[in-house]
């Protein structure tokens, strides 16, 4: 079941879009996005701004990448990546009881209540990288 | 597998750095973070720059408070204020600052306060910075003593420190 060749076409459509849709507004506004890591505490002060430039662009190569099937294992290892670093900081933000905006589709969005919405959304989307993590199917990839 | 995630991150790390070269929103490459310690140290925003007023953690404005000789600015909505601020505070709406001149507009909300009065700007929290836009306003306005409580009315009333409720709220 897991190795379905259709089911893994379209989880990686799925994700890929997901990761291209997700580093849209990062890219376009990293100073929002650069707020937002910082409001997770996480990340030390000097490493903030760099991680907003470059994290967004992760995203979109590795979307890219799943859609195209090119460099298709190191995207699929990326993206899982991302995602156990995504909720391990959405995790520890909600137990911290940090009031924050989560930063993950579009700024602004209401606090709290935003990073329990992101939580759930990302417990969804990570079964979906970890069908790609783990399906042995080689179908429609270019490389 | 870890050539090609290598790979990628290399691609995007070139992608990243070099579009921000000639973004109409580019940011410093290494910005300047305080990070929230979580004891008195002040906390300060992103959005802080060079020339702005100090900003003081809560042991400082609770020494202001405590001195009495500093005035309080809420910079929040109206709405917001009534529903708890720091006691004797004044309400200076940032969102609701009128169209210039705005010099006889601080001076009649302060009541005539010196230029060399204390003022002390904060609102709601870490997530808010409507302290120190308007923390710059004043400033613009000759203002020379200011400093900017970025904990906010949420740290002070979360230090269980006295807060005056004008009515009511449901959080």
């Amino acid at each position: 079941m897991i190795d379905n060749e259709l089911l893994t076409l379209v989880v990686r459509l799925a994700v890929g879009v997901t990761f291209i849709y997700a580093s849209a507004y990062k890219i376009i506004e990293p100073g929002t996005f650069a707020k937002s890591l910082w409001y997770y505490h996480l990340v030390p002060g000097q490493l903030i701004n760099l991680m907003a430039l470059i994290l967004p662009w992760v995203e979109l190569v590795c979307g890219l990448a799943l859609i195209v099937g090119l460099l298709y294992d190191g995207a699929v290892i990326l993206v899982n990546m991302m995602m156990a670093a995504f909720i391990l900081a959405l995790g520890t933000t909600i137990v911290r009881g940090i009031d924050i905006d989560c930063g993950c589709f579009k700024a602004g969005q209401a606090a709290t209540e935003a990073a329990w919405g992101a939580l759930g959304f990302d417990l969804v989307l990570v079964l979906l990288t970890l069908q790609l993590l783990f399906s042995r199917s080689k179908c429609w990839r270019l490389s | 597998m870890i050539k090609q995630a290598a790979i990628l991150v290399l691609l995007a790390a070139i992608l990243g750095l070099g579009v921000n070269l000639v973004s109409p929103n580019k940011i410093a490459y290494v910005g300047s973070y305080r990070t929230l310690s979580g004891g008195n140290d002040p906390i300060v925003p992103p959005a802080a720059a060079p020339g702005d007023p100090p900003f003081i953690g809560l042991d400082v404005a609770q020494l202001e408070f405590n001195a009495g000789g500093a005035v309080f600015i809420d910079a929040r909505e109206t709405e917001e204020f009534d529903c708890g601020t720091i006691p004797g505070a004044v309400n200076i709406p940032f969102e609701h600052l009128p169209d210039l001149p705005l010099a006889p507009y601080f001076d009649s909300a302060l009541s005539g306060a010196g230029k060399d009065q204390h003022l002390i700007t904060f609102c709601s929290g870490d997530e808010c910075d409507l302290s120190l836009h308007l923390s710059r306003n004043l400033q613009a306005c000759g203002y020379n003593r200011l400093s900017i409580f970025f904990g906010g009315a949420r740290e002070w009333e979360n230090a269980g420190l006295p807060v005056e409720r004008r009515r009511h709220c449901d959080d």
